[in-house]
C-alpha cells in the first residue's frame, strides 16, 4: 500500500510563563493509505497535540520546532502558510472531541456544510447544497434537507458528531484525524459512529488517525496502534500484537486497567503515581518513577523505540 | 411576534412612572410663575397667572388634569415660546437622531476593525497601544472633548465650524465630541468578546476546514462577538442621550437636548415634561430593538 503520512520525529513546544514547555518529544509515525491507525494515551501525552500540529492548527502559543510531516510525497514543512490551509479541510480534515461546541452555533448546518465545498472545491451554492445533502445521508442524517437549515444547537450530540464527519469528508480528504471522537457521547451511539468511520474507510479509502485514551475503540476500529506516553510513543505494533503480546510495562498497564466483565474485583487495576509535568520530566526513561521494571538504567539512559519484529517495536531496555 | 407585543405593554407603567416623577421633580423645584411674568408684576398679577395656569389645585388634581391632557397628546403650552410643547420638542427631535446616528455609525468604523484587531494581536505593543488609548476615550468627558475639539480644528486651524447645524461640516466635531466615548466603550468590549469567542472550539473547527485566517476572524468569530456587544450599546442609549445633552449645549446644536437644557433653566414646564417624555420613549425603543437584534443574532434563543 501506498505512503500517506509519514511524521519525522516531531517535537512541539508551547509559550508559557515559566518559558518553553514541551510537550511532544520526537514522535515518528507512518500511515498507508486507507489504513487506521490508533494513537492512545492519558490526558496530557501530547497526542492532541500531535494531531493539532499535522493540520498546523497548534493554539498561537504553541510552535513545532523540529522534526517534519508529509503527506504521501510533499513536505509540509517546506510549504508556505496559505498552501498549508489549502491543504485543510480538502487533503486531510479533522474531527473533534466535542460535538456540542464544535460546530458555529449562529450558523446553519447547511452554511456550514456549504462553505468548504464553495472554498475548497469551488463549487456553486446549489451543488454545495446537493452534496452538503449526500454527505448528510452518508453519514446517517435522516430528513437530510430538513436539517441543512437547522442550527446547531436543534440537534443533538450524535447528531452533531455525524454533522461534524460529514463536513470533515465532505471535500474526500485523503486523511481524516479524529481526536476522541466517541468520548463525549453515550456508549451506543459511540458503536454507531465508529461504525460509520469504519464504513466510510471501506466506500472512501480514507486514512483515518484516531486519538483515545479508550482501548475499547481502538479494539473495535483500528489497524495499528502507538501508545503514547510523555510525548514520545513508547510502543506501536498491530492491533492484534498489541492486545495479545503487549511489551511495555506502561502497555501492560492500560490493558490491566481494563475491567473484564467476569471478574468481580473490589477495585479497578490503575497504574501508580501520575502523568508526569510537562515541564519537569524525569531523567532517562520517561515512565521509570512510575514503572515496576525499572532500575538504575532506566533512571539514568533514554531508551530508544526499537523493533521487535515487522510489526512490533517497543521503547524499553527491561522486556 | 406575540412576545414582543407583550414587551410594549409592559413599558407602560415604565412611562406612567416617569410622567409622575417628572410632574412632581418640576414642582418642587421652584416657581414658574415668576421667571414668566415682569419683575414689575403685583402679587395679584401673580396670583391671577398661577390661577389661570391651574398651579393652585392640589397637586393630585393637577396629575389627574395633567395625565388626562398627555393621554389626548396634549403636553401644554411652553411658557416661553408660547406654542405647544410638543411640536416644538418633536421639531428638534430630528437634529438629534441625526447627530445619535452619525455618532454611532463613526464610533462603530472605528471600535470594529481596532476591536479586532487588537483581540487577535492580544499582548502586543499594538494592542497595548489600543487598550491604552481606548481608556483616554473612555476618560475624556466629552464637553471637555468638545471645547478642546472646537479649539484646535475650528479657532485655531478653522478647519470646521464651531456650532450650528445645517451642513456635514457643522456635524462632524458634536459627532466625535459624542462618538469618542462610544468608540472607546465599544472597542473594549469587541476585544474582550473577541478573545473568549476565539478560544472556542468552533474556530478551530473552522481553521480546520481550510477557511482563510480572514474569514475565520472577520465570519465566524465576530458573529458571536457581536451578539454581547450589540446588547450592550443597545442597553446604553441613555447614556448616549446623556451625552447628547452636554455635546448639544456645548455645539448649539439645535436638539432636544439643547432645548431640554434651556427649559429646565427657565422653568419651561410644559417642555421639559414634553422632552423627558419623548427622551423615555426613545430609550424604551433602544431597549426593544436591542431585544429584537439580539433574537436575531442568536438563533439560540427562543421566542415565547
Amino acid at each position: 500500500m501506498e505512503k500517506l503520512l509519514q511524521v519525522e520525529n516531531l517535537k512541539v513546544r508551547f509559550k508559557t510563563n515559566e518559558g518553553y514547555v514541551s510537550t511532544v518529544n520526537g514522535v515518528s509515525l507512518e500511515m498507508k493509505k486507507g489504513e487506521i491507525l490508533a494513537i492512545v494515551g492519558e490526558s496530557g501525552s501530547g497526542k492532541s497535540v500531535t494531531s493539532l500540529s499535522i493540520l498546523d492548527i497548534l493554539p498561537p502559543n504553541g510552535e513545532v520546532y523540529d522534526g517534519e510531516v508529509y503527506l504521501e510525497d510533499k513536505n509540509l514543512n517546506k510549504i508556505s502558510k496559505n498552501e498549508y490551509r489549502k491543504l485543510r479541510g480538502k487533503e486531510m480534515s479533522m474531527i473533534f472531541q466535542e460535538p456540542m461546541t464544535a460546530l458555529n452555533p449562529v450558523f446553519t448546518i447547511g452554511f456550514q456544510l456549504r462553505e468548504s465545498l464553495q472554498l475548497n472545491l469551488k463549487m456553486k451554492k446549489s451543488e454545495a447544497t446537493k452534496k452538503g445533502i449526500e454527505m448528510l445521508e452518508l453519514v446517517g442524517i435522516p430528513d437530510a434537507e430538513k436539517v441543512m437549515t437547522r442550527f446547531p444547537h436543534q440537534l443533538s450530540g450524535g447528531m452533531r458528531q455525524r454533522v461534524m464527519i460529514a463536513i470533515a469528508l465532505s471535500c474526500d480528504p485523503k486523511l481524516l484525524i479524529a481526536d476522541e471522537p466517541t468520548t463525549a457521547l453515550d456508549v451506543t451511539i459511540q458503536k454507531q459512529i465508529l461504525k460509520l468511520m469504519k464504513n466510510i474507510r471501506e466506500k472512501l479509502n480514507t486514512g483515518i488517525l484516531i486519538i483515545t485514551h479508550d482501548l475499547g475503540v481502538v479494539a473495535e476500529i483500528a489497524d495499528r496502534v502507538a501508545v503514547m506516553y510523555a510525548g514520545e510513543i513508547v510502543e506501536e505494533a498491530s492491533v492484534f500484537e498489541l492486545f495479545k503480546n503487549p511489551k511495555h510495562p506502561y502497555t501492560r498497564g492500560l490493558m490491566a486497567s481494563i475491567p473484564k466483565i467476569h471478574d468481580v474485583v473490589d477495585k479497578l487495576h490503575s497504574i501508580e503515581g501520575m502523568v508526569p509535568n510537562p515541564a519537569e520530566m524525569p531523567s532517562g526513561c520517561k515512565f521509570h518513577p512510575r514503572c515496576p521494571l525499572a532500575d538504575n538504567e532506566c533512571v539514568s539512559n533514554h531508551p530508544k523505540l526499537e523493533k521487535i519484529s515487522d510489526t512490533h517495536a517497543k521503547r524499553c531496555f527491561k522486556v | 411576534m406575540k412576545y414582543f407585543f407583550l414587551n410594549v405593554i409592559k413599558t407602560v407603567p415604565v412611562l406612567i412612572l416617569i410622567t409622575l416623577i417628572v410632574f412632581i421633580l418640576v414642582r418642587v423645584t421652584g416657581d414658574p410663575v415668576a421667571l414668566m411674568i415682569s419683575e414689575n408684576a403685583t402679587e395679584q398679577e401673580k396670583a391671577e397667572l398661577r390661577e389661570a395656569l391651574g398651579l393652585n389645585d392640589n397637586l393630585i388634581v393637577q396629575y389627574i388634569n395633567y395625565m388626562g391632557s398627555i393621554i389626548q397628546g396634549d403636553f401644554g403650552e411652553s411658557f416661553r415660546y408660547n406654542t405647544d410643547a410638543l411640536t416644538l420638542v418633536l421639531d428638534r427631535l430630528p437634529a438629534s437622531i441625526e447627530l445619535a446616528i452619525v455618532s454611532m455609525i463613526l464610533a462603530t468604523i472605528v471600535s470594529v476593525p481596532l476591536g479586532i484587531l487588537s483581540a487577535i494581536k492580544r499582548n502586543s505593543l499594538l494592542d497595548l497601544f489600543i487598550t491604552g488609548i481606548s481608556v483616554v476615550g473612555k476618560a475624556m468627558p466629552n464637553f471637555w472633548l468638545g471645547i478642546m475639539l472646537i479649539l484646535v480644528f475650528s479657532v485655531m486651524l478653522s478647519l470646521l465650524p464651531v456650532s450650528g447645524s445645517g451642513t456635514l461640516a457643522h456635524t462632524i466635531l458634536p459627532a466625535v465630541a459624542l462618538g469618542t466615548g462610544i468608540a472607546a466603550e465599544m472597542t473594549r468590549l469587541i476585544r474582550s468578546s473577541m478573545l473568549e469567542i476565539l478560544g472556542q472550539d468552533f474556530i478551530r473547527t473552522a481553521r480546520s476546514k481550510g477557511l482563510f485566517e480572514a474569514v475565520v476572524v472577520n465570519v465566524h468569530a465576530f458573529r458571536n462577538a457581536l451578539i454581547p456587544v450589540v446588547t450592550i450599546m443597545a442597553l446604553q442609549t441613555s447614556t448616549l442621550i446623556g451625552g447628547t445633552l452636554i455635546t448639544e449645549t456645548v455645539f448649539a446644536w439645535p436638539g432636544v437636548g439643547q432645548l431640554l437644557i434651556q427649559a429646565v433653566n427657565l422653568r419651561d414646564m410644559a417642555v421639559v415634561q414634553a422632552a423627558v417624555f419623548i427622551i423615555a420613549i426613545a430609550v424604551i425603543v433602544s431597549n426593544l430593538l436591542a431585544d429584537l437584534i439580539y433574537r436575531l443574532l442568536d438563533p439560540r434563543i427562543k421566542y415565547d
